[in-house]
């Protein structure tokens, strides 16, 4: 990777971005209330949180797009709402494809750099910079709407680099490509962290989650639920427990859903009662569990340990149908 | 399987509100601004914007100057009007139709001039076709000793007595009237007598005799298609919403305000090089005095591109979709268009549906235009138009400007 010939001479606060007590209401609604989160110079952070949980206006807050009702933002010790040049060290990566797709990547880029404030006689060695870091030099003169999905999203990333921000935020960065390119894209990140900048992304992939972020941190009701390395916040929540998980043939029956509640599974409404997961201590017997579900129409169970997705269901339990 | 399809598109139809009014509500009103306009064409129907002046003041001029302000289809109005100088100066400005002098009390001596004067514009020739013929007919209902009078004295100045040989002479005389009606009709096209001489049409032309009325369509079209144009590239405001290229903009340090302001500068450019393209084409191919005119001309496209421009952006910045921006903007367009003179001629519409029109750039930019290259007025009589229209580009601009902060919120 190339040196940074665009990095800003900004101040080298420890924390790249501080939210404190942050809060927020939208209509009326409270949407933030105190949430406070950081992420530090070359940290992945990872933000969850199910629809409506507060992710897109926490972008929007640390972007400067919007007005704290209390509490405060800083990216390198600038609030962003207040000084718009503090923008300049975010770069923002839209879960859409946010290209011109009638402008060649380069133009991309380029453009994208110039509004972000790069000055016309430095943008040519910036947009080289951005195109080398995600390896787009082979495409750099192709059109970006006749690209495959996963150059597309590389290039959407160029584009937030085109400036060289501090801070990296992506929504949903690998959303809708095949595995090989998705992991291109997470060595990227993990290289662009090597370099000092700080990521906060959004994600639904908890397994991707779980190998890339140094920490995770689970939105709930307009404040952080949870946070932490993943390892340490799967310790801390299932130390000494396995999670079982059975898919079976068909709804069970009553009996049937009494003997699998006995061993702590639980149905997923969302699977129409076919599927049950739980978690069983490590100690209990594997056997105990078979012999219960020898009795079952059983199509496939599996233990493993405990991830990110059981934090998931944990902290955001299945809502039955007749609630949605 | 085929009626399923014709089943989704109507409900597609249904549950789009903008669709539905492209489809049912604006073909019924652009059918009535066209039958406003077209069902007035007909003599009786056209309401025509006069000056009336009786210059004489006899007791018979002003009984007839009362029975022609009486007249249905004439819509005379408050004016300060001295002489025949007056009344052109207010018909080439475009305050009026067509004007009436009075300039004497008729009378059956036929060498003097015409004592009735109907002054029109060139470029509104129907008006004085419509005035005059009106005319006509109210000396011929109303006032049948005048149009008698003048044919005796014409009879017994040309032919005297009924004697065969007086016939003949008769004759030949009514045929060298119409050589003599033929020969002053070469000799001044902008002075044209009734054939009983008591009816004097006088035209007055353009600033360039080889306008011809081209510089009125040429600003008719030019500012049609500059909205047409400036709604559609606005519209990249919206699919750029749509695809988070906004998010991204917005998150720079210039903000929403610079994606909207380099649209509006943008689709001003563009709109001013489609003005100058079809102007361009009115000087070669039909030799319009555009380079002699090219300030007031470009001060002109300058503020109609930039109010097309921002009026465009406004409408995009008020959709959701792309596809309501598109149905709004050729609901606009059209609307506009039809009322503000761009697909006719105002003159020709009633007069609560003209006054309308002067809601629309479209009015204030051929008004402008005819200024300048038909009426050749001087820059402080476009001061006016100019003012109008740069407060409705000011206007778009702040409303587009306010609406896109509150989007780039909220996005």
């Amino acid at each position: 990777m190339l040196a940074d010939p665009c990095r800003l001479a900004a101040g080298r606060a420890a924390l790249l971005l501080n939210i404190d007590a942050l809060e927020f209401a939208f209509t009326g609604r409270r949407v933030l209330t105190g949430l406070s989160l950081s992420v530090g110079r070359g940290e992945i952070v990872a933000l969850l949180g199910p629809n409506g949980s507060g992710k897109s206006t926490l972008i929007r807050a640390i972007c400067g797009r919007l007005r704290p009702d209390a509490g405060s933002v800083s990216v390198s010790g600038v609030d962003p709402h207040a000084d718009p040049q503090a923008r300049r060290l975010i770069g923002l990566v839209p879960q859409q494809i946010a290209l011109y797709p009638h402008l060649s990547v380069l133009e991309n880029v380029r453009a994208f750099g110039r509004l972000s404030g790069v000055a016309s006689n430095r943008i040519g060695e910036c947009a080289e910079y951005a195109l080398e870091t995600c390896d787009l030099q082979a495409v750099a003169a192709r059109r970006a709407g006749q690209l495959s999905g996963g150059w597309q999203r590389r290039t959407n990333i160029a584009c937030a680099l085109s400036h060289s921000p501090e801070l990296l935020i992506l929504d949903e960065p690998t959303v809708g490509i095949d595995p090989p390119a998705r992991r291109d894209i997470e060595s990227l990140l993990g290289r662009l962290a090597g370099h000092d900048i700080g990521i906060l992304m959004t994600s639904h992939d908890l397994g991707q989650l779980e190998r890339l972020a140094d920490r995770v941190a689970f939105l709930k009701d307009g404040v952080v639920a949870a946070s932490g390395k993943p390892a340490d916040l799967i310790a801390k929540y299932y130390a000494g427990q396995r999670e079982w998980d059975v898919m079976l043939l068909q709804a069970p029956s009553t009996r049937q859903a009494g003997l699998l509640g006995q061993i702590g599974l639980v149905a997923d409404p969302a699977d129409g009662n076919w599927r049950w997961r739980g978690l069983v201590d490590e100690q209990t017997p594997a056997a105990e569990i078979e012999r219960v579900l020898d009795g079952l129409p059983v199509s496939q169970w599996r233990v493993r340990r405990p991830g990110l997705g059981s934090l998931w269901r944990t902290l955001y339990p299945p809502v039955p149908e007749t609630r949605r | 399987m085929i009626l399923t399809i014709a089943h989704i598109m109507w409900l597609a139809l249904w549950r789009d509100r903008g669709a539905l009014m492209l489809a049912f509500v604006l073909p019924p009103l652009m059918f009535f601004v066209f039958a406003e306009v077209f069902s007035g064409t007909g003599e009786d129907e056209l309401e025509m914007r006069v000056a009336l002046l009786d210059s004489a003041e006899t007791p018979a001029t002003v009984v007839l100057f009362d029975a022609i302000h009486a007249l249905d289809g004439l819509l005379p109005g408050e004016h300060s009007a001295r002489d025949r100088h007056d009344l052109e100066a207010m018909v080439r400005a475009g305050r009026f139709d067509a004007a009436v002098w009075i300039r004497a009390e008729p009378d059956a001596d036929l060498d003097a001039d015409a004592p009735i004067v109907v002054i029109a514009d060139a470029s509104r020739a129907l008006a004085a076709s419509v005035v005059s013929g009106r005319l006509q007919a109210l000396l011929q209902t109303s006032f049948p000793e005048l149009g008698i009078a003048r044919a005796v004295a014409l009879v017994d100045v040309l032919a005297g007595p009924y004697t065969h040989e007086q016939q003949l002479a008769l004759d030949d005389a009514l045929a060298g009237l119409d050589r003599d009606r033929a020969a002053r009709g070469l000799g001044d096209g902008n002075a044209l007598a009734s054939p009983d001489g008591l009816i004097e049409r006088r035209m007055l032309t353009g600033a360039a005799v080889a306008d011809d009325g081209i510089s009125y369509y040429a600003g008719a079209v030019a500012i049609l298609f500059l909205l047409f144009s400036a709604m559609q590239g606005a519209i990249s405001l919206i699919e750029e919403r749509d695809s988070g290229i906004v998010d991204r903009l917005v998150a720079g340090p210039g903000g929403y305000g610079v994606v909207v302001f380099g649209k509006g500068l943008f689709l001003t450019a563009l709109g001013l090089a489609q003005a100058a393209v079809i102007f361009a084409s009115a000087w070669w191919f039909y030799g319009i005095d555009w380079p002699g005119r090219f300030g007031p001309w470009l001060v002109t496209a300058l503020l109609a591109a930039a109010v097309s421009a921002w009026l465009g952006l406004l409408l995009a910045s008020m959709c959701r979709s792309r596809q309501q921006a598109t149905t709004a903007s050729a609901f606009a367009v059209l609307i506009l268009s039809a009322i503000g003179g761009s697909m006719m001629p105002r003159f020709l519409m009633p007069g609560w549906l003209r006054d309308l029109g002067w809601l629309t750039p479209n009015a204030w930019v051929i008004e402008s235009w005819q200024d300048i290259f038909w009426r050749d007025v001087g820059l402080q009589d476009l001061v006016p138009g100019w003012s109008v229209l740069l407060g409705i580009f000011l206007v778009a601009m702040a409303l587009t400007l306010w609406r896109a902060g509150g989007l780039a919120r909220l996005k």
